[in-house]
Formats: C-alpha cells, sequence, structure tokens
C-alpha cells in the first residue's frame, strides 16, 4: 500500500524509472481496468480458492462430522489406494479416450455444421435448421440415452439398417461389447450437443465483415475457397482458445451417460474417474478418496492446459493465458 | 462497384455450383430429422397416457392420447411460485454475469494492463481446479451464511471464465483502431468499454447471455442444497426433478391393486419424464429466436472500422 | 378496602394459573417443525385436510425438505455443517447417528408417560437399543399387532414368475423345481413361437440395470431355499456360517441352466443391457414369459397388462427351488419371512430441536388408534365407510387413494410415512393397512385371475407359497450397514462390479466354454478379495445373533 503511495507522484522519477517503478506507474495509469477487474479478483479468491482447504482433507481419513483439525491424518494412503486399483487406472484410460473423442468429434462438426449452415441463403430455412438442431441440447441424458439404448439394440434402427444393407450379417451387439462404447458416447454426444457448440462459431463467424467475401468473389473465390480462406482463418482465434481450454478438460468426459448407459458388461470401458469416484467415494462416505481423485484431474488437467496453451505460443498462435 | 467481368464470373460461378446448394439443405433436412425426433419423440410421449406408454414404441404422435401428466405437474400450486423465482433468478443472473463478465473481458483484452497475464491465469484455473462438495458448502452456509435465501442463487455464479474467455477472444478480435483513435480523444477506459465495445460486443454477448441463461434456467442443485427447506425459494427444475423422482418412487413402492382401478389414475415415470421435459424446456427455447438474430445476421463491424 | 383488593388480586392470580393449562388444552402454542426425509415427496398441499386437523389438535405446523439429489451426499454435508431439521428420517439414518445428530429418545419414552410408543418398541427393545441403552430413531414400519402375518394377499418381494397363460396351457401344474419351471417354458414357447400380436415370445428375461441387478444377483439363496439375505447366505443350522452364494458350486446350475437356454434362443442378449424402461416395456408388451424379479419392481408393467386388458400376461409368482442332486440335499421353499422391523428407517429427533418432548408427545398421540384410523385409512363417511363392522372403500375412494395429486391434499403420507405406525390388525380384525384389507383386494380382482386362482384351487395369489418361517435372530441381512467397515465397503463394490459385468459373459457363454468362464468368476470374485465383505457380514450376524437371541 505504500508503495502505491509512493507511486502517486511518478512524474517525479524523472525520465529514469526503475523496472518495478515502471510497473507501479502503470498500475496508477491503469487504474480504471484495476476497477474492472480486481473486485472480481477478490471474489475469485473466495468463492473458487478460499473453498481449496478442503483438499487438505485428502491427505486425512475424513469424517465430516468430526472438527477438520481432529481427523486422522493418513498422508498419501488415499492416493496409493487408488493407484493401486485396476479399476482406478482403467478409469483414467476410459476418461482419456472419450474426452479425446468428445474433443475431436466437439469440434469438427460444430465446426462443420456451423460452415454448411454459413451457405444457406434463406435466412428462414437457415434460422429453422440452427433452432432445430439445438433442440436436444434440452433433453436430458435419461431421454436420449433412452432413445440411444432402443435404436442400437439388436433389433433397433441401426441393426436393421445394417442388416438390410448387407454390412452385418447378424445384429452388431453395440451396447453389450466395450469396443463400441467409446464411439458410442462419441456419437451420442455429437447427435445431442453439436448444434448447441454450433452457436459459438456462429456468433464468431457473424463478425466476419461482409466485404471480405465480397472482395473474395470478385477476385474469382469459389465457395470453398471462401470457406477455408475467409471463415476459418476469421474464426481461428475462437478455435485456438477453445481448444486449448478443451484439452485442459481431457479428464472430463461427462458423468451421466456413462453411468446410464454402462452399468453393465461393458463396465470396463465405460466407467469414468467421476463414476469411480462416487462409487468407492462419495456414497460410501469416503469423501478423501473422491477429494484426491478430484486433486489427480486438477494436476493433469492444469498440466495439459499449460502444456497446450506453450505450444500454442511456440507457434505464434493466439494463447488461452 | 462491381465491373462486368466480376458479374460474369460470379454468374458462372453460381452456375457451376447450383448443386450445392440442394445438396447442402438436403444435409440440412436429414439433419434435422434426426435431431428433431428425439424430441418430437419426447413431446408425443408427454401427451400420452401413462399406463399405455410403459409399452413402449410410441413414435411421432400420442398412441392413447392424455393430458394426465401435465394436470399432475400443473396440480402442484407452489409451481407457479416456483416459475416466478426462476424467472427472476435467470433474469437478474444473466445481466449481473454479463455486465460483470464482461467488464472483466475487457480489462483482460488490454494488451499493456500490467496485472492481465497474472488475473487471467487466476481466473483460468478455476476452470479446473474443484474443491468439492463440503467446504463449498460451508462457505455458502457458515461463512457467508446466505443459505435458506434468494442471495444463493445470484452470488456465487456472478462471473464465469469460460464466458469471460469467450468476450476476451471476441473482443481482441476487434479492430485495435477503434480503442486507439477513441483513446486520443481523451477517453478512460471505462467510459471505451461501455460507448464503443459493449455495443460491438453484442453478437458474443448474446451467444453468452445464452449459455448463462440456459444454466440459470436449468441449475436445480443449489436448491436442493441449501433452499430446500424454504418452499416459497423452489425453482422450477428443482421442483420438477421433485416430482420426476416422486413418481418414480410411487411406481417403485406401487401395492398391487388386482384391478385397472388404481392404474388409471396414476401417471408413469416415462410420461412424467417427457412432460416435465417439455415444461422445463420450452420458456428457454422460445426465447432462442429473439437472441438469434444477434448472432445470425452478421454484424458489419468493418463499416465501423473505415 | 385494601383487603378487598388484594382478595380480589390474589382471585384474578389464581384464576390466571388455573387458567392456563385450560387454555393450553384448547389451543396449544403454535410451532413451527422443520422436518427433513431423505426421499423424494410432494409438498403436501396448504388446504391439506389431515395436515388442518393435525395443526387444529397439535398446535403443530410443518416446514419439510425433501430430497431431489443425492441421499449420501446430502447426508455429508447436513453433517458438516451441523444443519439438522428438528427431524428427521435420513433413510439409512446410522450417518447421522454417528454424527450425533440425534437425541435420545428414551430421555423421554417410557410406560407411564408415553404408553402407545412403548407398547410400540417393546417387543424389539433388545434389538432398538444400542449398547448404552439408548433410542435414537423410532422405526416406521415393521410393528405388526395382532398378527404374524404381513397380512399380504400376494407376495410383493422376491420370487420366480411365470405368465398365467403359460401354466394354463400346460394345464395349471405346480411347480416347485428350477427345473420343471424351465421345462414349462421351453415346452411352451417351443409351441408357441409368437404371441397373439405376432410378437416373437422371450423364455426368460434377466434384468441387469443399475441398482436392479438384484434380478441378476440374488436368485440362487432362494434356490437353496433361503429368504432374502441380500449378497449372503446364511446357514442358521450350522452356527449361522455365512456366505457369498454366487460363487459357491450349488450356483452353478442356475448359471449353466441360463447358459443352455441362452444358446438354445430363450434368452436374449439384449436382456443384459437393456434399460428398466425397457424391460417395462417388453413385460407389458406380453412377449417375457417368465423372469426373477420382485412384485414391486415390476408393478407399472402389470398395471399396463391389466390396462390393456391383456389379464392371461400378467404373472403369477412361484417359489421356485433346486432339485435334491443340484443343491445336494433337499430344499424346502422358504421366500418368505416373518415379519421384520424395519430398524434403520423412520424419525430421530434432532439436538438441533427447541422442545424434542413436544414432538414425542406428538408421536405418542398419533399412535392413537383413532389418528392411525386417520392416518392409514383417513375420515370415515369420505374415505371409507363400515358396513357390518368392516372397514370397505367404494371403486372412487380407491383411486383417490392411488391418485398422487388427491393424496396430497387428503393424506399426511408426506409426514407420516417416517413415524411409528399400526400395520396388522386392529382389535375388531380390520387391517390397518387398507390396501390389504382382503374386502378391498377381492372386489377388485378381475374375473381371469378369480378363474385362475379357482383352477389352482386356492383363495389368494400367496397361497403359492409356503407359510413364512420364523425370522432369524439377526433379522434380515440385507439390512446390515456396511459403510461402517471400509474395507467390506470397497469389498462389496467391488464384488457387485465383478458379478455386472461376468454373469453375463457366463451366460453367454458358448458351449464348452461355460466351465472355464465359470472359474475365472470364481477366481476374479475371490481376488476381490470377497472375504473381506464376508467375514464382516458373518461378524455382524454373529454380533445380531448373540445380541437377540
Amino acid at each position: 500500500m505504500r508503495t502505491a503511495k509512493a507511486t502517486t507522484y511518478p512524474e517525479k522519477n524523472g525520465g529514469i524509472t526503475l523496472q518495478h517503478k515502471g510497473f507501479w506507474y502503470k498500475l496508477w495509469q491503469q487504474k480504471q481496468l484495476m476497477w474492472m477487474s480486481v473486485p472480481m479478483l477478490l471474489y475469485v479468491f473466495l468463492f473458487n480458492y478460499f473453498p481449496l482447504w478442503g483438499w487438505i482433507t485428502a491427505f486425512m481419513d475424513y469424517n465430516p462430522s468430526v472438527p477438520l483439525f481432529q481427523n486422522e491424518w493418513v498422508g498419501l494412503k488415499n492416493f496409493t489406494w487408488l493407484f493401486g486399483r485396476a479399476e482406478f487406472l482403467r478409469s483414467i484410460r476410459n476418461t482419456f479416450a472419450m474426452a479425446a473423442i468428445n474433443l475431436v468429434f466437439g469440434f469438427v462438426f460444430p465446426i462443420l455444421l456451423a460452415l454448411f449452415l454459413n451457405e444457406i441463403k434463406n435466412m428462414r430455412f437457415k434460422r429453422t435448421v440452427q433452432t432445430v438442431t439445438y433442440l436436444p441440447h434440452f433433453l436430458s441424458w435419461v431421454i436420449v440415452v433412452g432413445i440411444a439404448q432402443t435404436i442400437f439394440a439388436s433389433d433397433g434402427a441401426v441393426n436393421q439398417m445394417l442388416m438390410a444393407l448387407g454390412i452385418a450379417d447378424q445384429p452388431i451387439f453395440f451396447l453389450g461389447e466395450g469396443k463400441y462404447f467409446w464411439w458410442l458416447v462419441g456419437v451420442i454426444n455429437v447427435w445431442k450437443e453439436c448444434g448447441w457448440n454450433t452457436i459459438i462459431y456462429l456468433s464468431a463467424m457473424s463478425s466476419i465483415d461482409p466485404a471480405l467475401y465480397e472482395a473474395a468473389e470478385i477476385d474469382g473465390a469459389g465457395r470453398f475457397k471462401k470457406m477455408l480462406n475467409i471463415t476459418l482463418p476469421c474464426i481461428k482465434s475462437t478455435f485456438m482458445v477453445l481448444l486449448i481450454m478443451n484439452i485442459g478438460h481431457l479428464m472430463e468426459a461427462g458423468f451421466e451417460i456413462q453411468y446410464l448407459m454402462g452399468q453393465n458388461m461393458v463396465m470396463d470401458w465405460s466407467q469414468t474417474i467421476d463414476i469411480f469416484a462416487l462409487k468407492y467415494g462419495i456414497t460410501k462416505g469416503q469423501y478423501s478418496r473422491a477429494i484426491a481423485a478430484g486433486i489427480f484431474k486438477s494436476v493433469v488437467s492444469i498440466t495439459l492446459m499449460l502444456a497446450a496453451n506453450i505450444t500454442a505460443k511456440r507457434f505464434g498462435e493466439d494463447t488461452l493465458l | 462497384m462491381k465491373t462486368a467481368v466480376s458479374v460474369k464470373r460470379e454468374r458462372s460461378y453460381h452456375r457451376k455450383n447450383s448443386i450445392f446448394p440442394i445438396i447442402n439443405g438436403t444435409v440440412m433436412i436429414i439433419i434435422m430429422f434426426f435431431t428433431l425426433y428425439p424430441v418430437i419423440n419426447t413431446i408425443a410421449i408427454s401427451f400420452n397416457d401413462g399406463t399405455d406408454a410403459v409399452r413402449g414404441g410410441i413414435g411421432l404422435w400420442p398412441r392413447v392420447f392424455s393430458v394426465k401428466s401435465y394436470q399432475t405437474i400443473f396440480a402442484d400450486e407452489s409451481i407457479y411460485n416456483a416459475f416466478f423465482i426462476t424467472v427472476a433468478r435467470t433474469l437478474i443472473q444473466t445481466i449481473l454475469n454479463i455486465v460483470v463478465t464482461s467488464m472483466l473481458a475487457y480489462a483482460l483484452s488490454r494488451r499493456e494492463y500490467v496485472l492481465r497475464k497474472f488475473i487471467t491465469t487466476v481466473f483460468v484455473l478455476t476452470m479446473y481446479v474443484n474443491a468439492g462438495l463440503i467446504p463449498n458448502y460451508l462457505l455458502i452456509q457458515r461463512t457467508l451464511g446466505i443459505s435458506k435465501s434468494f442471495w444463493v442463487y445470484i452470488l456465487p455464479t456472478m462471473v464465469s471464465c469460460f464466458n469471460m474467455i469467450v468476450i476476451r477472444t471476441f473482443i481482441m478480435g476487434l479492430p485495435e483502431a477503434l480503442v486507439e483513435s477513441a483513446r486520443i480523444d481523451g477517453a478512460g477506459d471505462l467510459y471505451l468499454f461501455w460507448k464503443i465495445i459493449f455495443p460491438l460486443c453484442m453478437p458474443v454477448l448474446a451467444t453468452v447471455a445464452l449459455f448463462v441463461a440456459v444454466g440459470a434456467w436449468n441449475s436445480w442443485f443449489d436448491t436442493h442444497l441449501y433452499n430446500a427447506g424454504k418452499v416459497k425459494l423452489h425453482t422450477l427444475q428443482y421442483l420438477l426433478k421433485m416430482k420426476l423422482a416422486t413418481t418414480t418412487n410411487s411406481a417403485n413402492a406401487a401395492m398391487t391393486s388386482a384391478d385397472a382401478a388404481a392404474s388409471t389414475t396414476m401417471t408413469t415415470p416415462v410420461t412424467i419424464r417427457a412432460a416435465i421435459t417439455v415444461v422445463s424446456a420450452a420458456p428457454i427455447v422460445v426465447i432462442y429466436p429473439f437472441l438469434q438474430r444477434y448472432f445470425v445476421v452478421g454484424l458489419n463491424v468493418g463499416g465501423v472500422k473505415g | 378496602m385494601r383487603k378487598l383488593i388484594s382478595l380480589v388480586l390474589a382471585m384474578v392470580l389464581l384464576a390466571t394459573v388455573f387458567a392456563i393449562p385450560a387454555m393450553a388444552e384448547s389451543t396449544p402454542d403454535p410451532m413451527t417443525v422443520t422436518v427433513f426425509v431423505g426421499e423424494a415427496r410432494d409438498q403436501p398441499s396448504s388446504d391439506n385436510k389431515v395436515f388442518k386437523m393435525i395443526e387444529e389438535e397439535f398446535g403443530l405446523t410443518f416446514e419439510f425438505e425433501f430430497l431431489a439429489g443425492d441421499l449420501d451426499e446430502t447426508l455429508g454435508v447436513k453433517i458438516a455443517g451441523e444443519d439438522y431439521a428438528d427431524m428427521m428420517d435420513g433413510g439409512n439414518s446410522e450417518k447421522l447417528i454417528a454424527a450425533g445428530a440425534f437425541v435420545n429418545l428414551m430421555d423421554y419414552i417410557s410406560a407411564e408417560k408415553t404408553p402407545n410408543l412403548y407398547t410400540h418398541i417393546e417387543p424389539y427393545l433388545t434389538r432398538l437399543l444400542n449398547e448404552d441403552g439408548e433410542l435414537f430413531i423410532v422405526p416406521n414400519y415393521g410393528r405388526y399387532y395382532n398378527t404374524q402375518d404381513y397380512g399380504m394377499n400376494y407376495v410383493n418381494g422376491p420370487a420366480f414368475f411365470l405368465q398365467k397363460k403359460v401354466l394354463a396351457w400346460a394345464g395349471y401344474p405346480t411347480i416347485k423345481t428350477m427345473d420343471e419351471y424351465f421345462d414349462v417354458i421351453e415346452r411352451y414357447i417351443a409351441e408357441n413361437p409368437t404371441n397373439d400380436n405376432g410378437a416373437a415370445n422371450e423364455g426368460f428375461a434377466i434384468l441387469c440395470e443399475d441398482w436392479r441387478a438384484f434380478c441378476l444377483f440374488n436368485p440362487v439363496q432362494h434356490l437353496m431355499g433361503r429368504p432374502n439375505d441380500g449378497d449372503v447366505i446364511i446357514d442358521i443350522d450350522d452356527n449361522y456360517k455365512t456366505e457369498a452364494y454366487v460363487i459357491q458350486d450349488y450356483a452353478k446350475p442356475y448359471y449353466k441352466k441360463l447358459n443352455e437356454l441362452y444358446n438354445k434362443g430363450l434368452i436374449s442378449q439384449d436382456t443384459f443391457v437393456m434399460n428398466f424402461d425397457q424391460y417395462v416395456a417388453k413385460l407389458s408388451s406380453g412377449t417375457i414369459l417368465g423372469m426373477f424379479d420382485q412384485t414391486w419392481n415390476f408393478q407399472v408393467a402389470t398395471d399396463a397388462l391389466i390396462a390393456a386388458e391383456m389379464y392371461d400376461s400378467t404373472y403369477q409368482g412361484m417359489g421356485i427351488v433346486y432339485g435334491a442332486e443340484q443343491a445336494g440335499k433337499e430344499v424346502e421353499e422358504h421366500y418368505l419371512n416373518g415379519t421384520v422391523i424395519n430398524v434403520n428407517r423412520g424419525f430421530g429427533i434432532s439436538v438441533n430441536c427447541a422442545d424434542p418432548e413436544r414432538l414425542v408427545m406428538f408421536m405418542e398421540n398419533m399412535l392413537s388408534d383413532e389418528w392411525q384410523k386417520v392416518v392409514n385409512w383417513g375420515i370415515e363417511g369420505e374415505d371409507y365407510s363400515v358396513v357390518d363392522g368392516r372397514m370397505v372403500r367404494t371403486f372412487e375412494q380407491i383411486q383417490n387413494a392411488a391418485n398422487a395429486v388427491w393424496k396430497n391434499a387428503n393424506m399426511s403420507y408426506v409426514l407420516t410415512n417416517s413415524m411409528p405406525k399400526k400395520q396388522g390388525e386392529m382389535e375388531d380384525g380390520n387391517k390397518w393397512d387398507p390396501s390389504v384389507q382382503p374386502e378391498n383386494y377381492f372386489a377388485q380382482m378381475n374375473d381371469y385371475d378369480k378363474e385362475f386362482l379357482a383352477a389352482y384351487g386356492v383363495k389368494r395369489p400367496l397361497d403359492f407359497f409356503n407359510d413364512p418361517i420364523e425370522l432369524a435372530p439377526y433379522g434380515e441381512a440385507w439390512q446390515i450397514d456396511v459403510t461402517t467397515d471400509q474395507d467390506a465397503n470397497d469389498a462389496k463394490a467391488a464384488f457387485q462390479d465383478v458379478q455386472r459385468k461376468m454373469l453375463p459373459q457366463i451366460i453367454m457363454a458358448a458351449d464348452g466354454e461355460f466351465d472355464a468362464k465359470w472359474d475365472e468368476f470364481v477366481q476374479a470374485v475371490e481376488d476381490v478379495p470377497i472375504s473381506d465383505f464376508v467375514d464382516f457380514m458373518q461378524d455382524e450376524v454373529l454380533k445380531l445373533v448373540e445380541k437377540n437371541q
């Protein structure tokens, strides 16, 4: 605080400013920006960082009815327990695999849909398509999974189609064989969320200057050339930022869809970290284990996100940080 | 000014690609069918008789028409109050979130801002850390003491990092010249943000408003955790979730009646679930077209540039 | 003069002293009671008939908190925040008791002060009180008056089920053993590959979804002649020896049989992945001939079949057991157990409550015969009538009692379901529970069922089973709370996962691969290690036996 006061008269320092004095000077100059951001900084410290004291319970045998520091310290016991379970290691693999599939599908399909929506000249049709495609977002997972299970059953629409087309000679057991599970989750996610995820790209595209397209047309650029040379570059910064953010979310593969679809013979492929933490943690009163799993996820997520950010920076792309 | 040559080029280009809009349109219609099917199916089930619906196989039209599920939902007198609470929290939360988040996004978009990197990092990390349920609960219930009040709907959700980043990216894509020319005129950052940047951000703000509003509209967990004992503060989604759970419970605990006497008055989880989806989604889905125009119609940002 | 004034004053004073209890008699102090119930229920409507009566008589109004989310999670935060309602029914209440959330009710309950409550719990006192003689919750169900019989007309619990038309087709045979049961199915399906609507019949269905996978896990204990003890079987003749039955040699014949049926095409592979809604849809379309389940679990399907007038596709439950060669001994059927007190469920009064005594007295008064009639049956003349001393309901009144909206306005279920209540018979022979009153049950029965029962020469669907056996001193083992022991807990979770994963694979094994897969399964369960769970259960069972014998 005192330093801040000292820098109230920065011009007295004349032309020669020390590095840190430069900092305070700039900060003073930017007090309006501070007003716009520092209160929110305090806010996240209170709401997001202060509760992190809870992380110490990962090193305890935590029981919420006992005052915090009267719980027994157990060191890394909860972590060694987790990593000693084959199911947990499998659930890491599953989480990662499904999150990766969701990441790729979650970029490719919405961007494609957005690009092609952008090509529709009839405004009413365009709006209709967009409204309709985003509707499944509002269906609960129970409903979507229910419909999917009917469609992918042995006598369901997909198998009937495959057999009519001669691709399969007997029904494929989509729901009972682990090797299909990750891809089913990917496909169903696209179905439910593709239209919704398109919104963000459409909003990015809406700020593209139409003059750019006109100019390209004059130069004789075709439809696809315009997409490639104008639309995509213009949404690139949005894309990059979302990509880095979502790489950090590779430890999040969703919860409900796996829970609803995967409680059977496909369990070795369906169980995610969150389901594991619920099953062996929260519902058994083992809060410490759930917290330990959460810390593990956070550490991996932050590492991945930072790595993605550094890579992007090295290639001169837009970055998150 | 188009030259004759360019007009000619354009024509040939259209002729050459005239097949594209047809393919594109067809693909879109197929996609619409796939996405619309579950929606219409849900609506059809919601208007079907409950006991009949458990037999499955309902497609795009109810088999035995009934509005029993809706009657059951709206028979609950507290649903109207819950609707009001939900609208109130959605409006307040969305407006507050938009103002606060976009302000923050503007500050963090200024490359010269010395705290930019630090604050951005602090915010981004919040997306990847989670303290767990109990510490968060104790913060609200003990430290802040705002449980059993309307504040739990507003205070913990004022700013979202994801939305901040989305807005920031948009602002950074705006022409730098806008800010610089205003700065030469001596405008401060608050003025710049409010008078110049904020209006230009409409497409992204509409997007973020949609995200926040849908999130606020659909949330039930905060009611469950903090306000479950306060009937007057129940939200729509919480009530509907409870309704579904009670229907499921009573179906599980049902006693045999040897005849259809009881079953004719019964609702089943299948139809209640569908009706709840319709009741809870309809209001927020209706809002969409109003926001849509902000990001479907291209805003001519370039106009300001010139 | 002064004397007169003091006399008047004294009289006034005296009058007030006497007036206070008199006034309290007519209008008790109003008090708002906060209530937490660990399951989903609808808020009662504000003009609810019974709650009005309660307010008038006791001055109590209620602020309810029901559960929309996960129970364990919610109890966790409530305990951490010591955020307790005055009265709490925490589902499985062990956690709240362990956290010290409840007051000891024995401080308020005694034969003199609370005769109704005391009589209610007296037969089970040893079972209910802990080592220190404390009682924290009063069980909400399982206390039967004037009878040891559940008073049921049908079996609500586990059984092997078969469509009535299959039994009719086979000439109403008495089916006792597993081989007979599956034999009828096989013969029927050979002759009737499709049902009346042309849909393909499926011999046997196994629901494996989530917690409902008991349809896959549980049959073997019953085939061995024991009632439902959850995941373990207990030999009451051999010092309560406890073991996990699915991995024993005697479990093999059942799954081997299913494997044969699967390879013959009588079980569909989809049965292992279908969700509950799909299961119900199949049952109610009348294509599933048989399954192992519990009646309440597929009640919606039964209702749908009746509504569609497909009476012959509804199910009759049977107590199927192993033949001597499969079990290694002669097995007697015991699907039904003696009445069991619901130890873990019911209201406790929390340490945050300002006036626990008043709430105990409220429970006491609500246990009176007059209030119990109101709670269970409603108001005479409105919700039931008495004909020749028997309590009966009209068609409309039965419909009302099943209608959630009507119940919200006219019954106190949301509160009183968690309170101690009378079951069994009243002094005059009427049933406390209207749904088991025989008049009501038989008045509603359709003609098909009447003829069906007549063909078997029995009165009630219940008569297909042997009489209940005497309840073992440990109660029913599924009531034992495993969450108190971390290793047992982990073992149980892992054990169920292994069953979920591997039992379907065993049933689907190709000819000749069954034995190898079976051994693999047994090994996997032993590797859990299952002994962590079984040893814990063995200890608990023996503790309970010692306590209750």
